[in-house]
This record gives C-alpha cells, structure tokens and sequence, in this order.
C-alpha cells in the first residue's frame, strides 16, 4: 500500500516554546526520505507528532500530516488509535528501552495481529514476521525476553512490530545509530528489502549523512526547528546549497576524499537550544547572514530557506516574494 | 541450554543457600541481642515468679532450678541449646511450655498479618494508580497521606475503636477473634501502611507510562486499558513485592500494638505480657518467631520478585 | 615509542577483554583504534592510562613499564591525558572552568608556579580565551564543555592523550571544531594521540596508524592510509564494506 505523504504548515510547542515551526514536507508514495537534523532541529519531534505519540506536554499547534488523504493530525479518539500502527508505524531509537522488559518478545509482536485476528492465530503470525525480519530460529526467539537479545535483534524485532499493521507510512527515528556499523548495514539491507516488498513510504531520521546516501531517495535538512533545504538525494550532495548543509557537507561529506590530518570545515558555535528564534535559527553561525536573516525567517523557496540564496538565484534583490532589503 | 531450564540455573540455587545461612546467623544474632538487652531490665525474675509474698527459702529454689545465679554465658550456653532442639524453655508466669503458648497464637498473628498486607496494597495500590494515571498530584490525597503518615498505629487504633466500636457501635469492642473482630485491626494496621505503596506504586507507575515501551504498546494502536493493564500495572509491580517484603519486619513491631489495644489475641499480646512480667523465655520466644518471621519473609519477597520479573533471574544468577 | 603495550592481556572474572595486545604509538602521531562494541578497545585506553592493571603483560610509558602505585604512578600521571567521551558525564558542571582546567595543576603540585597564568593560557587554546574563568562548567555547551575536558587534558603538559570516542556524544556540526582542535594541539604541542573511535572516517582523517580490533584481539595494525586503502584481514575489510554509502566510492 503505497500512500504519498504530506505535510503541511506543521507547528508544535511544549508548552510556550515552540520546537517546530512551519514545516513543510512532501514524501513522494513509496519513497525514503532522509530527515537530517541535530539537537534542537526539531526532527524527533516531527517523528513523533506524525505518529501521534508527542508527550502530554507538547501541542500541535496548526498544520496538517496527509498520509494516503488521511490527517494524522486531526485525528482522535477511536479513529486515532485505528491509523496508529495501521496508518502510521513508529521505530524508535533504542530497541531495548522501546520493548516490555517482562514480556515475551512473541507476544510482544502477537498483540499487534489480536485484536483482530484472536490469539492462537496471532502468535504464528508474530513467529511469521519474525522470519520475515531475519531472524533465524523464530520459534526459540519469540519465546525470549527483551534483554537476552541483541541489539541488532531487537532492533529487527521492532521492525517486526512496526511492519506487522502493513503500514502506509513508516517513521524511523535514529533506528540505526547506536548500532555497531555491520549491524547498521544489514538493519539498513532490511529495512530496504521491505520496503521494496511493500511499498512503504519511509521517513527517515537520521544525523548521519553516509545513511542518507546509502538509503534516502529524498533529503529534508532541519534546523532550529524549520526546513533548511529540501531536495533529492542525488541533488543534495553534488549540488547543496543552505549554507548549514554546505557546512556539514564539508564537515564529513567529503571525509573519504580529504588529506590525512586535513583540518575539517567546522560550523563554528553550536546549535541552538528548541524553542523559535527570531530570524534564520542558522544566523548565529552563518557567514552569509545579513540583517534581514536576523529579523526574518527566510520562506522555503525552490527547496532552500535562505534569504542569500534566494536572491542570488533569482539575481534581484527583491527575490521572487517580493520583499526589499 | 540454560534457557530451556526457564531461567534457573544453578547460580541461583547457590544464592538462595547463602541467602538462608545468612538469614540463620541473623536469627542468631537477634537471639544474643535480646538475651543480652534482658539483662539490661530492671526486676526480680524470681520475685515476679513467685508473687510477693514468696519467702526467701522458695525463691532461692527458683533461684536454683532455673538457674539464675549460673554465670550469664552459661545460662546463654543452655537456653542456645534448648532453641536448636526446638525447645524454647517453659514461660515462667504460665507455668507451660513457651512453645506451644506461641504456637497457639501465632495463627492469629499470622491472620492479621497478611489480611492487613492484603488492605496495605490494594488500597495503597488503587490510590498510586488512581494518582498516577490523574497525571497531577492530589493534595487530597497528599494530606490524607501525611496524616496517616503522622498517628501513630496505637493512636489510631484507639481512634477507630472509639469510632466505630463505640460511638457507632457497627463493629465490636469486646476481644474476640473471628471476621467481624479482624475488621479493625486489619485496616488500622493497613492503613498506617498505604502513604509508602501509595508514593511508591504512583512513582513506579508515573516512571512507566513516560517510558519508551508504553510508548511502543500505544505505537501498536492498542486500547488505553490494555495498555495500562498489561503494559504499565506489572512492571510497577516490582518494587511493590520488595517493599511487602520489607513489611513484614514493620508489622511485627506494629502487631503489638494494635493487638493490645483491640484485644486481638495474637503474639504481640502475648509480647506485651510477658514483658510486663518479665518472662523471659517468653518474651525471647516471642522474639526469636518474630527474627524468623522476618527473615525468611524478605527471603519470600525476593523469590518472588524473581519469579515475577525476567530480568531479576539475570541479575540473579550473575 | 611514547607509549607500547606487550602482550597485553584483561580478564574480568571468565571474560577475556583482551588478548595478547601488543601496539604502540610514536612520537608526535596519532594512533587510532577502531572496533565495535566488545572490541577491547575502551579498555586498552584505561590500562595505558593506567587507570586499570592488566590481568597480565605490561605497559610502557617512555620506555619504562607503568608504575603499580604510589608516587611513581602519580608522576607517570602528569605524562598522560585522557577526553573522555560524554562532556556531561566528565565535569562536574558546579565546578568553575579555573578550577576543571587547574586541577591537574593542583594534583601535581604545578599550581604555586603560576598556575592562574596557566588557566589563562589553556583556555585561550582551546578556543575559550575570551570567557571568564569562573563562570561555571554547567554554563555551556557540549562543545564547549569537551574543549574544557581537552584544556584539562593537556594542562600537565602531557607527552600522550588518549582520547575515548571524543566526539560521539556531539552534535554533528560541532564534531569538526573538536576534532579540529585536537589536530591543531598535535601541530603546535607535539603531543601524540591515542584516539578511539568506532568512526572510520573520523580515524582515517585524523591518524597516522591505525589499530583495529574485535573481541578483545588486534586483527591488523599498520600505517593509516595503507590499511584502510588495502586491508589484509577479511573483518577489516567487512568493516569498510559495511560502512553505509560507500556504493562507487573508493578511500583513498
């Protein structure tokens, strides 16, 4: 079930401070997109309030999430807990917090399939996700608690749980990072494999830009909480140009092909704290920045949130919404 | 392979033995503790066997059968012997053997003792869940805890009797030891215990509903009850068992008092007299059941909070 | 060698940490030692820093093996520095950035000769030159907070620092100034480094040698460029290939 995803204006605050602030996105059905963000950025909690599973403390303040024509956003009560799981799938980043320390892993995956389809029936069909994830000798895994697995097998098992709906969308929030890089890799092989036989559309989170090219079709750049740059994969790395993603780019983009003891381009200070800044949240440690990005926060235009690159691409200095220095 | 033994290797039942031998030698301990503490207490034992009235000839033939004048080792000699052959002396305002005036009233402790257990947690436990699952703290409740938390178990005792026994005369006031008479104690003794499961469960639970796996059952689109049934209620349990575990070491201090002021003819009771009376192998037989019960109590805990959570029969075994 | 260890071996109980490590760094170098979890490599950095003992084999600090105890051991200490990982786990964040940065000083018995002059002048390295050194360690940054574990680390002026996954728990952007910071320190101090790290890239950037180990064993070691560019060991090379995004890209 292939659904395209779209959103749209999102904004969302714990309590007064605002962690997002107008995003806008689209995943075209049956794509990967790569979310590159770092603390602050907002990207865990876009992950979250696309899956419904913000805090109690935090709000969605105006927006919308289409998945497949449905609002995620909007919705509640009994519809709400319907799309969770079957609409929207959840893979958090560390699979042993994320799994019922006192529950076997089997019924673990078979609660998701009871309701439904009545217990016996239910716990072949955990042990059947369980080969479908890789696991060799499913009966005996399903039969273990959480903490006597792998962290590369829990991380699958979590696969397992999110996959077992047959979600539309599919929000990966980290999945990958705490892993040792062959357990990366084939989580990685996985989660691609799926995702072909399926047709899931997959967002995913990551601050590792070597898994953006190993895995995304399209890249969204976040920072302080807003879209820095938007575009394909392919594009954002022989052609980027938010002057944040160029920084980063330089940091590690380019790491295989430097000099030894070649220093790195580094991004001077660091990033900023959630809550919305007046102006550009990159300002601070932009060398590009002009008044304006002090003042106004620049609209995402032609993929890019960037006063100067706007201008520069259009060669006025009105820029195409218009505005005069 | 070890697996298949469902999580009880041998490692464990090493432990347990050394967790017995430790609780033995604890037993010990409180045994030489309280022999030692008797002679601290002021008083006669020859005279309060006797009356007042005794003439020096018959308290000097206490003196002797008993022993009392031999040197204090050895009198802590004979009376060690005597308990390891299970023999705990013969009470001496009673004229019987200690033993069998404990162990008919033991029952009765033991009675109150797990009924009160019984109140602490499902009352302590609503009232965690019930503040947790609200999200903000009640100072309703906060009040209600800390004055619980305030009286003293006697004092509110004599405040229930007075209550309930007298004034509203729906429960008895006479001694007696059927079910209308467990009433009162039972939820006397409960009650000065619910403001600790009460923090307790409601911190353990708070914990869990803000954890990353009650995240995951949500993620899965399950109903909020089954959730919080199947997901958030058993992995507060824990600490719940450990701290049952801890009560009964409290109980047994509590029990005195509150079975003197209800009449309930348990061993507490049956403490507070021989104190009074300075009836020694009474009062150590009293206090040697009470080490054991404890002991082999929080052993009891232990071996439940394995049983009920996987990952304590890692730690366990480790 | 500034720094070798022979046949090191670490046993915890029945698991074996370590067997038979035998690596060293030269002068003014940087050896980098990639492994994932498990590998042993977190713990060859606590026994040459002497933090722990090995269960058998020995550790050399400018040719002499390292103290057990005492005074000698203390001394060999003021040769050593040591970054550890998470910036927030590592400093007290009450302390004030004088007393982080001089407490080394102090320990040593460096302070009396113009220790605050000290202070002064390893902040400025570290790219904190401007900020007064008593506002407190809680005050800043991640970044920040790891540039004053770095200015802690070479305030006995040490011939070695072993650095422990440096910059894991930064953020992306802010990795490059550390790492930056640590190369320009080997420029202008000389100082070697031991650097662990389960990044490749970061080690490849940064190392003159490199070490690679799994389960508590060196499986190949040499100079930088030509293992990584050549690997001789088949789990050297499962590693580069499991490296994400290397699809039609050679490592030079």
């Amino acid at each position: 079930m292939s659904a395209p995803v779209s959103i749209e204006g999102l904004t969302v605050a714990y309590g007064d401070q605002v962690s997002l602030h107008d995003v806008s996105l689209d995943v075209p059905a049956g794509t990967v997109l790569a979310l590159v963000g770092e603390s602050g950025s907002g990207k865990s909690t876009l992950a979250h309030a696309a899956s419904r599973l913000l805090p109690p403390n935090a709000r969605i303040l105006g927006g919308t999430i289409s998945v497949g024509g449905t609002d995620m956003a909007a919705l509640t009560g009994h519809e709400l807990r319907s799309a969770r799981g079957s609409t929207v799938a959840y893979l958090p980043q560390d699979a042993l917090a994320a799994l019922n320390p006192v529950m076997r892993i089997g019924r673990q995956i078979a609660e998701v399939f009871t309701a439904a389809n009545g217990r016996s029936d239910a716990a072949e069909m955990a042990v059947e996700m369980l080969r479908r994830v890789s696991i060799r000798d499913p009966g005996q895994v399903a039969r273990k608690y959480p903490h006597q697995l792998s962290g590369g097998m829990r991380q699958r098992v979590m696969i397992a749980i999110a996959l077992a709906h047959r979600p539309q969308l599919l929000i990966a929030d980290e999945p990958t990072t705490a892993l040792d890089v062959t357990v990366q890799a084939e989580v990685l092989e996985l989660v691609a494999e799926l995702q072909r036989d399926t047709g899931v559309t997959v967002i995913w989170i990551t601050h590792d830009l070597s898994v953006v090219k190993e895995i995304a079709d399209t890249v969204a750049v976040l920072y302080g909480g807003r879209v820095a740059e938007h575009c394909a994969a392919d594009e954002l790395f022989a052609a980027a140009r938010h002057p944040y993603t160029l920084g980063l780019l330089g940091s590690f983009g380019g790491a295989r092909t430097a000099a030894p003891k070649e220093r790195f381009t580094a991004i001077p200070g660091s990033p900023p704290l959630r809550g919305g800044v007046p102006g550009c949240p990159f300002h601070p440690r932009c060398t590009r920045a002009e008044d304006r990005c002090r003042s106004e926060a620049p609209p995402l235009l032609g993929g890019v949130a960037c006063h100067v690159v706007a201008r520069e691409a259009t060669g006025t200095g009105a820029g195409e919404t218009g505005m005069t220095a | 392979m070890a697996e298949h033994l469902s999580g009880w290797p041998t490692g464990q039942a090493k432990q347990l033995a050394v967790r017995l031998l430790l609780g033995c030698l604890t037993v010990l301990a409180v045994l030489t503790l309280t022999f030692v503490l008797q002679y601290a207490v002021p008083g006669d034992v020859a005279r309060s066997i006797a009356g007042p009235r005794a003439t020096p000839q018959l308290l000097a033939q206490i003196r002797d059968r008993l022993h009392l004048d031999a040197p204090l080792w050895d009198q802590y000699w004979r009376y060690l012997r005597g308990v390891l052959s299970g023999n705990l002396g013969e009470s001496y305002v009673q004229k019987q053997p200690v033993r069998s005036l404990i162990a008919a009233r033991l029952p009765a402790t033991l009675l109150l003792g797990v009924t009160a257990l019984v109140v602490e947690i499902a009352l302590g436990g609503a009232l965690g869940v019930w503040e947790a699952l609200r999200g903000r703290r009640s100072t309703l409740l906060t009040c209600l805890n800390t004055g619980l938390l305030a009286t003293p178990t006697f004092a509110l005792g004599y405040l229930f009797l007075l209550v309930f026994a007298y004034q509203l005369a729906v429960l008895p006031i006479t001694t007696g030891a059927d079910a209308a008479h467990l009433v009162m104690p039972a939820v006397v003794l409960g009650l000065s215990g619910v403001p600790y499961y009460s923090s307790v469960v409601r911190d353990s639970m708070t914990a869990t509903l803000a954890s990353s796996h009650v995240r995951t059952a949500v993620a899965k689109g399950l109903p909020r009850w089954t959730v919080i049934r199947r997901h958030v209620l058993r992995c507060a349990l824990s600490p719940v068992v450990t701290m049952a575990g801890m009560d009964i070491a409290v109980f047994l201090s509590g029990v005195v008092f509150v079975e003197n002021v209800f009449g309930w003819p348990g061993i507490g009771q049956l403490q507070d007299q021989a104190f009074n009376n300075s009836d020694r192998p009474l009062l150590m037989g009293t206090v040697i059941v009470a080490a054991v019960l404890v002991v082999f109590g929080n052993l009891l805990a232990d071996v439940i909070r394995v049983a009920v959570d996987p990952r304590a029969r890692q730690e366990a075994s480790a | 060698m500034i720094i070798e260890t022979r046949s090191l071996h670490k046993a915890y109980g029945k698991h074996t940490a370590l067997r038979d490590v035998s690596i060293g760094v030269r002068p003014g170098t940087t050896l980098g030692i990639v492994g994932e979890s498990g590998s042993g490599k977190s713990t060859v950095a606590r026994l040459m820093a002497g933090l722990e003992r090995p269960t058998s084999g020995e550790v050399l600090l400018d040719g002499v093996p390292l103290p057990k105890r005492g005074r000698a051991l203390r001394a060999a200490r003021r040769r050593l520095g040591f970054v550890f990982q998470d910036p927030y786990a590592s400093l007290d964040p009450r302390f004030t950035l004088e007393q982080i940065v001089g407490e080394p000083l102090r320990a040593h018995g460096l302070w009396q000769d113009g220790g605050r002059d000290r202070v002064d002048e390893l902040l400025r390295a570290v790219g904190m030159g401007g900020i007064d050194p008593r506002s407190r360690a809680g005050e800043f940054s991640g970044g920040q907070r790891q540039r004053l574990c770095v200015a802690r680390a070479i305030a006995t002026r040490p011939h070695l620092v072993i650095c422990d996954e440096p910059t894991s728990a930064l953020d992306v952007s802010v990795q490059a100034q550390i790492l930056n910071l640590l190369l320009d320190l080997q420029e202008s101090l000389g100082v070697s480094y031991v650097l662990i790290s389960h990044d490749i890239d970061v080690v490849r950037r940064m190392s003159d040698d490199i070490v690679v180990m799994r389960s508590g064993e060196v499986r190949e070691s040499g100079p930088c460029t030509e293992v990584l560019a050549d690997p001789r060991d088949e789990y050297t090379r499962t590693l580069l290939d499991a490296m994400p995004g290397r699809r039609g890209q050679e490592i030079r």
